[in-house]
């Protein structure tokens, strides 16, 4: 047996031990559960140097070499005094010292602040100009290949105007400030509440469907990959 | 003896009997409509959506040798919906010759994960007698960096400096500075990508979307997301969205058939993947309508159920 079907033979049971939680709690799920947490786990602190630690911090503090010996990048040690500002963070163990615990979580939220205004534009505001959407049509009655760009077809502004619709009744539902008395304000509030249900639907239907997607794959994994292409696939060209 | 024991057991009305189908029965049942359908060859009738249809027509467009920055934040968990999306993406890179750089900022496990589709896929191409993709000198990995959020943001700022330091492994050789690396090599900034793609299964889209700028935007999401992304795509923040198995499926029917609409060929080689059974959209994409229609019937039945349960009741 080769070693890429040994490794998708241990993918297989893995696979199975965590679905057996599905007839009942059993140890063959808790091992394959435990299994796959130590896995992360090691990965992760591994990574956590090699990927993060070294390359994005040490090797800048203290500059880089060629094969032949060299210095071929300079090093930073400004970097360095990030080590006792981080160690400030486990100060929060110590009754008397925790409150220096404070600063490097004030420097962080910090600068996740500072950069709060400018996520809010580039996420938002394209968004918001795009709402604005034209309604009276100037052209045919649907989209063609003869229609000249920048015409507003019938359908179109039909698609437009319920869209419109939706922006403002679900925006009217939002409204907790003031005391709605207007009729017409507690329709438009109750029509954007059920048009919101029906955007919660949709999510949820999507969800549904990623979880079936994510099955199927692992039947894929087990029955094409191991069992047709893998066992059935090494037996026929033995 | 036994006899006169049943006759004492009151029999269950076809209400309840509806209503009482044991769990394990159940997913005994979706286990078997998951797996089965995956040995038939079932095609369903597919139209590309808008979204999916920009996404192929864009990368089809660019030119040899140009250069994409993919942001690969997905792990095995999501296999089944963005392992499909990144290896379709993939196929038509190297079969376009399309040079890329990859990081990932999401899980630490997601560059291997990446590394591991890349060297596959680049094999099933050049096996096939395409182009021979080699790491470093066609595409390099970047590697993880936590804080997708100062991350992204650096990336967007100086893409130079935020990779600067990074090591990449070329075929044979050791460790060399991905600055090296032909990826990069006329790189100024973010904005000589032609295009930042993200492939995702977390949060990082939103973290996207709010810090980079440079360059123009393609995301491949998992269904779950494809109702928020919809509205990012829409408002032009991005210029096409693969979103979920429904998403392979359009790239993969475009990689079959192209568009003749926007005149973009297909992508040699797909109709052999697809005899040999080895794109992932076509195969899930009729296993799932079958599902759902599963899912659909078992919420029907109880729903009979138990309304000829409150009929026997009255």
């Amino acid at each position: 047996m080769n070693y890429a079907l040994l490794k998708m033979g241990a993918g297989v049971l893995a696979t199975v031990g965590l679905y057996s939680m599905l007839y009942r709690e059993n140890k063959f799920y808790r091992f394959w559960e435990h299994v796959f947490l130590g896995l992360a786990s090691g990965w992760a602190l591994v990574a956590l140097w090699t990927e993060t630690l070294y390359s994005t911090w040490w090797t800048k503090m203290v500059g880089s070499h060629t094969d032949a010996g060299a210095p071929a990048t300079r090093g930073y040690w400004a970097y360095a005094i990030l080590v006792p500002i981080s160690l400030l963070g486990y100060t929060v163990f110590s009754k008397k010292h925790n409150w220096l615990s404070r600063i490097p979580i004030g420097i962080i939220l910090g600068l996740y602040s500072g950069q709060q205004l400018s996520a809010w534009q580039n996420r938002y505001l394209p968004q918001i100009m795009t709402s604005m959407k034209p309604i009276i049509p100037n052209g045919g009655l649907f989209k063609n290949s003869t229609t000249v760009p920048g015409t507003l077809t019938v359908s179109q502004a039909l698609t437009n105007i319920i869209f419109l619709t939706t922006v403002l009744c679900v925006l009217s539902y939002f409204i907790f400030s003031v005391d709605v008395k207007s009729k017409l304000l507690k329709n438009t509030s109750t029509l954007g509440r059920y048009l919101l249900m029906i955007g919660f639907g949709a999510i949820f239907g999507s969800t549904v469907m990623m979880r079936f997607t994510l099955l199927i794959d692992r039947m894929y994994f087990i029955w094409i990959e191991f069992v047709q292409n893998g066992i059935v696939h090494a037996m026929t060209n033995r | 003896m036994a006899d006169e024991l049943t006759k004492d057991v009151p029999k269950k009305s076809a209400g309840a009997l509806l209503q009482s189908v044991p769990k394990n029965v159940l997913f005994g049942i979706l286990f078997l409509f998951a797996t089965f359908p995956l040995f038939l060859n079932i095609a369903l009738p597919n139209k590309p959506l808008e979204e999916s249809t920009a996404f192929y027509a864009n990368l089809m467009k660019l030119p040899p040798n140009s250069k994409v920055l993919i942001a690969s934040d997905w792990t095995n968990s999501t296999r089944g919906e963005s392992g499909g999306e990144m290896e379709a993406l993939l196929r038509i890179l190297i079969r376009k010759q399309i040079k890329f750089g990859l990081y990932s900022t999401a899980d630490p496990q997601a560059p291997q994960v990446a590394r591991d589709v890349i060297a596959r896929i680049a094999k099933e191409v050049a096996d096939d007698g395409g182009p021979v993709y080699k790491p470093f000198t066609d595409y390099v990995v970047l590697g993880y960096f936590p804080n997708s959020e100062g991350t992204n943001l650096a990336v967007n700022n100086n893409v130079l400096t935020a990779f600067a330091g990074k090591k990449d492994l070329p075929e044979g050789g050791q460790q060399t500075d991905v600055m090296q690396s032909p990826v990069f090599t006329g790189v100024k900034s973010l904005a000589d990508f032609k295009y930042f793609i993200l492939v995702t299964a977390s949060s990082t889209d939103k973290i996207i979307i709010e810090r980079i700028k440079k360059t123009p935007m393609m995301f491949m999401v998992t269904g779950v997301m494809v109702p928020e992304n919809v509205t990012y795509y829409a408002s032009g923040q991005l210029k096409g969205l693969i979103g979920g198995v429904k998403g392979v499926y359009d790239l993969e029917t475009l990689m079959e058939k192209g568009e003749p609409e926007s005149q973009v060929a297909s992508l040699p080689g797909t109709d052999k993947l697809k005899k040999n059974k080895m794109l992932k959209g076509t195969a899930y994409y009729p296993t799932l309508t079958i599902c759902l229609f599963l899912l659909i019937l078992f919420i029907f039945a109880g729903n009979i159920g138990m309304f000829f349960s409150r009929k026997e009741a009255k």
